[in-house]
């Protein structure tokens, strides 16, 4: 009996010696994650798939609908409505931005961290091109990210010794860092574009990447946000020099089939089959909008506007109050797919109109204003003069109303200029019935974005950092 | 070897020859049973105090030298055993009796086999298949709904074959497999695919619910495990061909909320709801709604739900002859669901071969099954990336279609278009000049007609192969050991079609509206094949006389391969529908500057596998039939993990059969009573879809502007492993009165440990908010009862039998530890520490102000406010899953008839009815049909009305829990009445030894407070679901 004891546990084992091989399976369908990247060519893989992940529907989503710009629409189906109703809390309501961005800066920081053992053949000056292009547009990247979550995170953009938002530059399995202050956010942004502006080869100017203008019309925007005026204005100054203001037909063109780029300075380019879908925002397929633009602005866009034509799309109805958002039109292909103009110099003209409005130098606000709605009318609109600084910026903020709308402006605008007009969110009553709310307190503590619940979970630190009010 | 038994033979037979010289002479006889007559054979009749014996044959007739005084010893499983003395005659008939008490049930417990109860150790219920044959439901883990105490059953759709959702003793895993194992004869199988396989097949399914009976299946048992064994020959019974028939009619449940017809709805429109735009009602007066009303009041459950047919031909052959034995089946089994385009056609074949040589020593099984399926389906709410919001869903009409439009063309036919413009009444599929309107055609108010056009003119099919089969063989080399292998195969093809036909509503805007061409066509190959090889040795002596030791040591090895492959192509040439010859090339380019691709396939295909190398061991040690040893272990090596592979489980059990002590033997009334206790470990490998949980991976795809890009697929933990349940099983199983009243009462405690779960990370300090791996600990206490008592029972005198039967839950379970410093992940359907997994927590609704109509909630201290604020959320204390399970019915009998009945239930659960939410929508009113009890808004200071003022809009997205309900129900699950022809009247024929027919209703009534079409589903949040029908049916069998 011992025998058959013996041949069958030998037997027995000789199974699973055989077996124990079969157990080292590795995914067919993916890399591994430690031998991923091995070129140059794998660096611009991780770029590709990092920018890729930069979801700017959020922005434009919460900017529009939150705000006086959006009403209910004709075909809602319930969609959107806790945005509609203003309901921002930490479970929900920031439409997953405080992720979206962060997921990005660890895409960028895993392809910075992944370059370090990649040295490019520095015979191969394509190569070398390639590589210091990829870094450079990871540091721009990370920078644009890190500013938007500091724009709606942040506790007070103007005061560099506030609680602003983590700023990470480094890969970890389970850190839980806490905000950095305000000035060093802004610090390592400076930073980050300087080192983009040091690696862009030479002759960098594809605007569906970051450019060495993409940084200025960056700098521009965050001199505005954070008080600094001499410096938009600094900022401003270079860019209006090399861009045009699109006229009322490039301007047309500009947001129908993304056929005209004159004042494009960044876009974020959407292609068939790599769509974020901006139209489906507000709208189903066919322009059946269930959120609609309002009818305040609606009314406000002026019949010889070409912004009107723009905004409004074509199957809007007068009669019967029907304007869904026409900027991100189903097009000839009707497939709506439509680039997001992220950086456009009339924002430029308007930032500088502001800064300039803010330090009260009134006729060269009015001037920037009437530039731009000068090139929107087609025609002169003058004479405009400002009496005040409220008066001023009350109208520079009504310009970026019409010229900026559906682009991820409107909360911004609003919350930025508070200290002047001392206003929150105004609806009209028309665009506010049932539960949808009319106003919003200018002191209200929506105007910060609430880290969401799952990073408090899971970030003790952060956790006792939550914005006031939530 | 052989050498050596034959000497042993020549040896015996010499010794029987010499006491066989004396006065022997050969008494011959027929032994039948007392119940029906029927000759028995295979019954064993033995000279007492003799090794001299001899079985009845086909006939049950039996031949046996033997002595005058002598006693012959008749004995027959299921009968009462009886002594005969030998007298003067050499003829001896016997009719033998039923043995009602001392029928001892036979227990499947996996590796073992089968084992008689009384020596089980483990807490496992037996579902026999009397109860679920010829039930016209496709699916055996739906079958077992009410059968088994703790065993929880859920169906999402009521699509013929849909799978259930099985939990066992409670949700033992947050988001792991929470489903039991599946082993069909031996072969683990996919646990959500049954819809090829026949029912009728099968012979026992047994349900091993503690860690006694699952431990042996290491890291895959932590959730149960349920044996299915299928039917197979007895030794010598014969021939039996068997044909049976079905013939059933399914029909829409009972609808349990009402919507507007067309007057209330126009009038509604005109007086209520605020707003201006597009309310057709609006600009009408009373007399043209009238008319309006009159011609057209469409109740869309008339147009969308269908008397769906099944229809079931079978035909099986059973054989048992001495050393062989054989089942065989084949059937043929249609199913269509309760709306159009929802069916299953089925053809499926078995072969079970059972061998053993003359010695027994060698046993030879095979267990075949082949099976094509196609089934068609709807835009089903749980099917894929569905939600049940699409409008093509046809249980979404029910509710949203709109009454004032008529459902039939001026012919008299269906409309599978729709009407002119929304502004005159219409549905918008036609602008004025009578061309179609893409966008407004596949708009709201077009809804019926979207969901008709989808189901007459596109396809969703899905056509299955699936093999399961088995090889196995033991030998016996040696005195108490056996060896044997088996190797075992579960193989699923499924080939997808999808076709949305260019000429159809959502073929007008596929890929695009702009398109030239039309149309889409995807077809979808999927082949999982999951291999098993086995091989074992086994030891069973009986020790001493008291002492049996059965001792077996296995290995085993299992690999699974998942391959999917598809493609999808744009452009179909309405011609040649079904064709790659009519796909439009993905080159072509449209637009005016011939720059737009709108014809780009795309195509897939993706493979992973996984492999389980395993070794285990069980012992069972018996002492005098009075206590009883149980112990198992399993190493478990698994390719699902890297840094920990392998996990060691393991169980010890143990049984006291106190009716078998001396001090029990006055005690009469008990017949049976036997305590149980184990305790073991068990495991759960099946955390997550993804089979690489532990190797970090990077995606690759396309990413910005379409080009190659790379992210992480994900953040890992390299260290996550299994699931481990800790289970503590106290069980008693008991008969009184000759065994009249039975049960098994088992109180039980699982603790998982390990519970994968999302563990929390910071988004802004890893990127990622959650990582998958092992946090957490989570308990599930409960009871299980299980009844059966015989009120009365068939004799000589009684020609009826009653037995009533029931079986209970109770499931508390509890969330002890999660990862996280809030104890609570999820938002409204919360997983917390200290409550029951998925526990609602929501604001409160309060109901209407009876001043001013405005919707009015509870804050967090019970006050009243009329501000909707997230931050009133409490929990509920009202949990998902149900607190209590369980099923009861009787099985009377008499003469011939035999009525079954089967309730089940489940209570204390709550679920979102977010269906009933849409249609108390005011918000929606100008474009779909709403409740009838809209009709009640507040109008009027100091109304009182649970219906908020019209003006305050769609309240949904502010509503907490006004639409939380109780989806607890009582549902009289099967109900059959049959009727076997007498023997009598058989043996008239000489052909037929069996006819049975009878009619049969499933899911007759159900009763519950839920207001929609169907409680039961498997999602939280009701929207539009497949509903469960009613099924009424009538068959009948003919053995020959």
């Amino acid at each position: 009996m011992k025998k058959y004891l013996i041949i069958t546990m030998s037997c027995v084992v000789l199974i699973l010696t055989a077996c124990t091989d079969q157990l080292d399976r590795n995914p067919i369908d993916s890399l591994i994650a430690s031998t991923a990247y091995q070129t140059t060519s794998d660096l611009e893989r991780g770029l590709n798939g990092a920018v890729g992940n930069y979801n700017f529907n959020p922005i434009i989503g919460f900017n529009s609908i939150f705000t006086d710009n959006c009403k209910l629409g004709n075909d809602s189906g319930g969609q959107e409505l806790n945005t509609l109703n203003q309901i921002l809390n930490a479970d929900t309501g920031d439409r997953g931005l405080w992720g979206s961005r962060y997921g990005v800066i660890n895409d960028i920081n895993r392809v910075l961290l992944a370059s370090e053992n990649i040295t490019p053949n520095p015979i191969d000056l394509e190569e070398v091109d390639t590589y210091n292009n990829v870094l450079a547009q990871l540091y721009a990247f990370r920078a644009l990210a890190h500013y938007e979550v500091l724009l709606y995170y942040g506790l007070n953009n103007r005061d560099a010794s506030s609680l602003g938002v983590p700023y990470i530059d480094y890969v970890s399995p389970d850190a839980t860092p806490a905000r950095n202050t305000t000035g060093d956010v802004l610090a390592a942004i400076q930073l980050d574009l300087d080192a983009a502006l040091s690696l862009f080869p030479d002759g960098t100017n594809d605007i569906s990447f970051a450019t060495p203008d993409f940084v200025t019309f960056l700098r521009a925007r965050i001199a505005l946000e954070t008080g600094n005026y001499p410096a938009a204005i600094t900022y401003a100054n270079d860019l209006i020099d090399s861009y045009p203001l699109a006229n009322t037909a490039q301007y047309f063109n500009m947001f129908n089939e993304d056929a005209d780029v004159t004042e494009v300075v960044f876009r974020y380019n959407n292609v068939q089959g790599f769509d974020y879908g901006i139209n489906f925002i507000w709208n189903f397929t066919g322009q059946g909008p269930f959120i609609e633009v309002s009818d305040e602005l609606a009314g406000l866009l002026d019949e010889s506007d070409i912004r009107r034509t723009v905004v409004l799309d074509a199957t809007s109805d007068d009669d019967a109050m029907i304007y869904p958002v026409g900027k991100y039109p189903p097009n000839a292909d009707t497939n709506a797919i439509n680039d997001f103009k992220a950086m456009r110099i009339s924002e430029i003209y308007l930032i500088r109109a502001e800064a300039y409005a803010r330090q009260s130098q009134f006729g060269q606000a009015a001037q920037d204003v009437l530039s731009v709605r000068n090139a929107r009318f087609g025609s002169d609109q003058g004479p405009l003069g400002y009496g005040s600084v409220l008066e001023a910026v009350q109208d520079v903020i009504a310009e970026r109303r019409l010229e900026l709308a559906f682009e991820g402006h409107r909360y911004t605008d609003i919350k930025r200029v508070r200290d002047i007009t001392g206003e929150g969110i105004n609806r009209e009553p028309s665009d506010c019935e049932g539960s949808v709310p009319c106003t919003l307190p200018d002191d209200s503590e929506k105007f910060i974005f609430p880290i969401p619940t799952s990073e408090l979970n899971a970030n003790q630190i952060i956790a006792a950092q939550q914005a006031p009010g939530y | 070897m052989k050498l050596k038994l034959t000497w042993l033979m020549t040896l015996f037979m010499a010794f029987v020859m010499q006491l066989s010289f004396a006065q022997e002479k050969t008494v011959t006889g027929t032994v039948t049973s007392a119940t029906d007559g029927l000759p028995l054979p295979g019954v064993s009749v033995i000279v007492k105090g003799t090794t001299r014996g001899v079985q009845t044959d086909f006939d049950g007739n039996y031949s046996i030298k033997a002595s005058t005084g002598e006693t012959l010893v008749f004995s027959f499983v299921g009968m009462k055993g009886s002594e005969k003395k030998i007298g003067q005659s050499s003829t001896l008939n016997l009719a033998m009796a039923e043995d009602l008490a001392e029928l001892e049930t036979v227990v499947i417990t996996g590796y073992a086999g089968a084992t008689n109860s009384s020596r089980v150790t483990s807490a496992v219920a037996t579902v026999s298949a009397e109860s679920i044959e010829s039930v016209p439901i496709n699916s055996v883990d739906q079958l077992l709904q009410g059968q088994a105490a703790g065993v929880n059953v859920s169906t999402g759709s009521g699509q013929p074959g849909q799978s259930a959702t099985i939990l066992i003793r409670g949700r033992g895993s947050l988001n792991g497999d929470v489903e039991p194992l599946f082993i069909v004869d031996g072969v683990p199988v996919d646990q959500d695919n049954f819809r090829s396989i026949n029912q009728n097949d099968i012979e026992t399914m047994s349900v091993l619910k503690d860690a006694a009976a699952t431990a042996v299946y290491g890291n895959r048992g932590a959730g149960g495990v349920i044996l299915i064994t299928t039917k197979t020959g007895k030794k010598g019974s014969g021939v039996q061909v068997k044909y049976r028939n079905l013939y059933g009619v399914a029909k829409q449940p009972k609808q349990r909320f009402s919507v507007m017809n067309a007057s209330q709805f126009l009038t509604f429109q005109r007086d209520l709801l605020p707003g201006d735009a597009g309310q057709f009602g609006d600009g009408l007066s009373d007399a043209a709604i009238a008319t309006i009303a009159a011609q057209t009041n469409t109740d869309w459950t008339d147009i969308f739900f269908r008397e769906g047919r099944t229809i079931s031909h079978e035909m099986s052959v059973t054989t048992g002859g001495e050393n062989a034995t054989s089942f065989s089946s084949v059937q043929y089994y249609k199913q269509e669901g309760i709306t159009l385009g929802s069916d299953l056609k089925r053809f499926s074949f078995r072969n079970n071969f059972n061998l053993n040589s003359s010695d027994n020593k060698f046993n030879f099984v095979t267990n075949f099954t082949l099976n094509y399926s196609i089934s068609d389906f709807v835009v089903d709410a749980v099917r894929g990336t569905n939600t049940g919001g699409q409008l093509d869903n046809p249980f979404i009409v029910p509710y949203i279609g709109l009454p004032y439009l008529s459902p039939y063309n001026a012919d008299g036919s269906i409309n599978i278009w729709g009407t002119g413009p929304t502004a005159g009444g219409g549905s918008g599929a036609y602008n004025a000049d009578g061309t179609i309107n893409p966008d407004t055609a596949n708009g709201f108010k077009n809804t019926p007609f979207i969901a008709l056009n989808t189901a007459a003119l596109n396809t969703d099919q899905e056509s299955e192969v699936k093999i399961i089969g088995r090889i196995a063989a033991d030998y016996n080399f040696a005195k108490n050991l056996v060896a044997g292998v088996s190797v075992g195969l579960d193989y699923t093809n499924i080939e997808s079609l999808n076709i949305t036909t260019p000429n159809s509503i959502r073929g007008l805007i596929t890929p695009n509206e702009g398109s030239l061409d039309k149309g889409s066509q995807s077809e979808g190959f999927y082949r999982d094949a999951r291999f098993i090889t086995n091989a074992f040795i086994r030891y069973d002596n009986d020790i001493t006389e008291k002492i049996n030791l059965n001792a077996a040591v296995f290995a085993e090895y299992n690999y699974q391969n998942t391959q999917n492959a598809g493609f999808t192509a744009l452009g179909i040439n309405p011609a040649l529908i079904g064709s790659s010859n009519g796909f439009t090339s993905g080159n072509t380019t449209e637009g005016d500057d011939s720059d737009i691709y709108n014809y780009i396939p795309s195509v897939f295909s993706f493979e992973s596998e996984l492999a389980l190398a395993s070794v285990f061991a069980t012992l069972d040690l018996d002492y005098d039939t009075r206590f009883g040893l149980s112990a198992s272990v399993r190493r478990d090596a698994t390719s699902r993990f890297v840094a920990n592979r392998e996990g060691t489980f393991w169980s010890v059990s143990g049984r006291w059969n106190i009716d078998n002590e001396s001090f029990m033997e006055g005690v009469d009334w008990i017949s049976i009573l036997k305590l149980r206790a184990s305790y073991g470990k068990v495991g759960n490998q099946a955390v997550g879809t993804n089979r690489y949980q532990a190797i970090q991976t990077v995606s690759s795809g396309s990413g910005y502007q379409l080009g190659n890009s790379y992210t992480l697929g994900g953040l890992v933990d390299p260290q996550i492993q299994w699931e481990t349940t800790n289970q503590l099983n106290l069980g008693l199983s008991f008969g009184f009165w000759q065994s009249r009243l039975t049960g098994e009462l088992d109180v039980y405690n699982f603790e998982t440990v390990d519970l994968f779960q999302q563990d929390l990370r910071s988004q802004a300090g890893t990127g990622v908010a959650t990582v998958n791996t092992n946090v957490g600990d989570m308990v599930n206490k409960g009871i299980d009862l299980q009844l059966s008592y015989d009120i009365l029972r068939k004799s000589d005198s009684n020609p009826w039998s009653i037995t009533l039967n029931a079986n209970a839950n109770y499931n508390k379970n509890e969330v002890t530890d999660i990862p996280g410093d809030a104890g609570f992940t999820g938002t409204t359907l919360r997983v917390a520490e200290g409550r029951s997994a998925f526990t609602w927590f929501l604001p409160r609704w309060a109901g209407v102000n009876p001043a001013n109509g405005e919707p009015l909630y509870y804050d967090v201290d019970g006050n009243i406010t009329n501000e909707y604020d997230p931050n009133n959320a409490v929990y509920l204390d009202k949990n998902f899953d149900p607190t209590y399970t369980g099923g009861f019915g009787a099985d009377i009998r008499y003469k011939g008839f035999s009525l079954n009945t089967l309730f089940a239930f489940q209570a204390d659960r709550w679920k979102q009815n977010s269906s009933l939410a849409l249609i108390e929508d005011a918000g929606l009113g100008a474009n779909l049909n709403l409740s009838t009890s809209m009709l009640n808004a507040w109008t009027t200071p100091g109304q009182i009305t649970d219906i908020p003022a019209l003006s305050y809009g769609g309240l949904r997205a502010v509503d907490g829990d006004r639409y939380l309900e109780d989806a607890s129900f009582l549902r009289l699950r099967n109900v059959s009445l049959s009727y076997n022809v007498s023997q009598d009247v058989l043996a008239k024929t000489n052909v037929f030894t069996g006819i049975r027919v009878f009619v049969q209703g499933t899911n007759l009534v159900t009763w519950t407070k839920f207001r929609g079409f169907d409680p039961e589903g498997t999602t939280t949040s009701t929207f539009f679901e497949y509903p469960v029908p009613r099924t009424f049916s009538l068959g009948f069998d003919l053995t020959f």
